[in-house]
């Protein structure tokens, strides 16, 4: 990360910090296509590579939007993710499973022309059924745009904290 | 547990709920069946290079798949033969040794001890290196495919595989250029039996329109009208199932192949420009298979869906775990865009967080953990579906069942299970060659069912 990043004002640190608040209160909540509506932008990437366990010296490039990827969706992609969740057939969430998000260590910087760049850790806690219980640490890295009083994201990459995910499955959103 | 005539009944085609839940059966099954099978270890697009390795598991052994300075490839475990300590951490790599992180052993890329620190003042010239390489396992492989095995008694890979290569063929070798896998691989953690993805994708068509009825509403195309089992079709008509000597087997939807895949231009304009020469190369019969959809099982524990082209291993954790690594495999020749977008495709909908996949993992776990019951535990699975109506084949191997939903796969995969946990050895597994699909009693199925259609 550079040095010369300008740290976006008081005023939207806190007004990005609330902006997650209202996403989390959404996933939490089953308002997925409020969600993709409201808080999305239609030219988004939203992207969970894959990092494989290397050796330091190992030169190899770091995972490109080409390469495997747990998530790797446009607008489209996502929208489809948010349809299966609303057909009355995802059985596996009938009945409906617990979820709940911890976001922190929020960092905005001002990229101009009402962009920013944003990076905040992720705490998901998921419980299902009667004793399934997993719990995901993330690193995001957001850029936000500004519309009207609030903000979209256009790109979301999600560090997943582990190699072996220790869970049947990563569908939810983050 | 062995020879317990109840784990396995092929005349009723039922299981004992035993074989997903008892330790004793799961122990039995790493020297067995893990023990003596062929496992796949990897794919040669996966290290290319000399000196290219990669880490993964044969059942619960660790083991480094390493590309050789000749082009071949070996395979040994991945543990220290001083005090045992794990070789190698790093998931792939290139590599000209390995150096155990314990007393800094060195080992070569073909597993042999190299270097030993301190070795003249510690060891007295007293440690013959020689003796103390790495554990290595038998590496044979098909079509670019990579398979290990601890059995010195077990047949070849090809002789393994048998009648299945005829079907492999179809689309590992296809019009020429074969296929290849893309990684790194998603990896997670399914609590279940291993055998229940297997049987799964060995030859369960039959949950695909109830399972993933939620998806499939949102892919539409071809496989939308499976989507609740609402649609009244024509199943008899609409794709086959098959099963072999070694349990390998599958199911196939006619002209679906990449029917899962939202975007599947590149995908589809492949499969029409080498669909010709799949013709001319394999005959009408594999042309048909080329351009369907396949759910597939190779004995034991990896499966693929050709078509979707997602390519999975079940790595078992103990009876009641497995790893689930994801592939994706892709043509060789495609052109890097296409590759790409398949790879995108199936990770959608069979990785990690794919829309299908999710669907499967909740069933998988729940069909192993009623189990822990006393009163469930002491009961039976059906696996009957499509009994007699199947059979040998004039021109397909093995035994074909009449329609991609049914459980001749199922049946057929359950069937070698016992027969290899039941055998002493590999000899007295030959020893049913000729007669291992006897149980498949419809001798006539096919030629009638072939006659009456003339």
């Amino acid at each position: 990360m550079s040095v010369e990043r300008v740290l976006a004002g008081l005023d939207v640190q806190y007004a990005i910090d609330m902006h997650y608040r209202a996403e989390v209160r959404l996933w939490q909540t089953g308002q997925y296509r409020e969600w993709l509506n409201n808080m999305v932008a239609e030219d988004i990437h939203y992207w969970m590579p894959i990092y494989e366990q290397r050796f330091l010296r190992d030169r190899r490039p770091d995972p490109t939007p080409d390469d495997a990827a747990i998530y790797n969706d446009d607008y489209g992609e996502l929208d489809q993710r948010v349809q299966r969740l609303y057909t009355g057939t995802v059985w596996m969430e009938d009945p409906p499973s617990k979820i709940r998000y911890f976001v922190s260590n929020i960092e905005a910087f001002d990229t101009g022309n009402g962009e920013f760049d944003v990076y905040s850790n992720v705490l998901v806690y998921r419980n299902r059924r009667q004793l399934e219980m997993t719990v995901h640490t993330l690193g995001r890295e957001d850029k936000l745009r500004r519309v009207d009083d609030g903000f979209k994201v256009f790109r979301r990459k999600l560090l997943l904290d582990a190699r072996v995910t220790q869970d049947k499955n990563l569908y939810f959103f983050c | 547990m062995t020879g317990n005539p109840s784990l396995v009944d092929t005349v009723e085609s039922t299981q004992s709920r035993e074989i997903f839940w008892d330790k004793d059966v799961y122990n039995l099954e790493l020297e067995r069946i893990f023990g003596r099978s062929w496992l796949f270890l990897g794919h040669e697009s996966l290290l290319p290079k000399p000196g290219d390795f990669i880490t993964t598991y044969m059942a619960e052994d660790k083991v480094i798949l390493s590309h050789q300075p000749d082009g071949s490839f070996r395979a040994f475990i991945n543990s220290c033969t001083h005090r045992g300590n794990q070789i190698c951490h790093a998931d792939s790599g290139n590599a000209k040794a390995f150096v155990c992180n314990y007393h800094g052993w060195v080992y070569g890329q073909d597993g042999s001890l190299v270097d030993v620190p301190l070795e003249s003042r510690c060891y007295h010239g007293q440690l013959d290196k020689a003796r103390l390489g790495a554990k290595h396992v038998r590496v044979e492989t098909y079509k670019g495919f990579i398979f290990g095995c601890g059995d010195a008694d077990a047949p070849s890979l090809e002789e393994y595989l048998g009648e299945f290569c005829w079907y492999l063929d179809t689309i590992w070798e296809g019009a020429g250029g074969g296929l290849e896998l893309l990684g790194p691989p998603m990896k997670s953690i399914l609590a279940c039996n291993w055998k229940v993805p297997t049987e799964n994708f060995v030859g369960d068509g039959y949950h695909v329109g109830w399972t993933h009825a939620g998806a499939l509403h949102g892919i539409g195309g071809e496989l939308a009208g499976l989507a609740g089992n609402r649609a009244e079709m024509p199943f008899e008509d609409l794709g086959l199932q098959f099963t072999t000597r070694h349990g390998h087997g599958f199911g196939v939807i006619d002209n679906a192949a990449p029917a899962i895949h939202v975007k599947r231009d590149g995908w589809a304009k492949y499969l029409a420009d080498t669909r010709g020469e799949v013709l001319r190369k394999f005959g009408p019969e594999r042309e048909r298979l080329y351009v369907g959809h396949w759910n597939c099982s190779i004995f034991p524990s990896c499966s693929f869906l050709y078509g979707t082209n997602t390519f999975k291993v079940w790595h078992p954790r103990g009876p009641h775990e497995i790893e689930v690594w994801t592939y994706t495999m892709v043509p060789r020749d495609a052109d890097r865009e296409t590759k790409s977008i398949i790879q995108r495709e199936a990770s959608r909908s069979f990785g990690t967080a794919g829309t299908l996949e999710s669907d499967d993992g909740e069933n998988m776990s729940s069909a192993t953990f009623v189990n822990r019951g006393n009163i469930t535990r002491d009961g039976r699975m059906d696996s009957s579906m499509g009994v007699g109506f199947e059979g040998p084949h004039p021109v397909y191997p093995g035994i074909v069942g009449s329609s991609f939903i049914g459980e001749t796969s199922h049946r057929g995969f359950y069937r070698f299970w016992k027969e290899l946990l039941d055998a002493p050895n590999w000899d007295a597994v030959k020893a049913n060659d000729s007669v291992w699909d006897s149980v498949f009693l419809n001798r006539d199925y096919w030629t009638a069912k072939l006659d009456a259609a003339e």
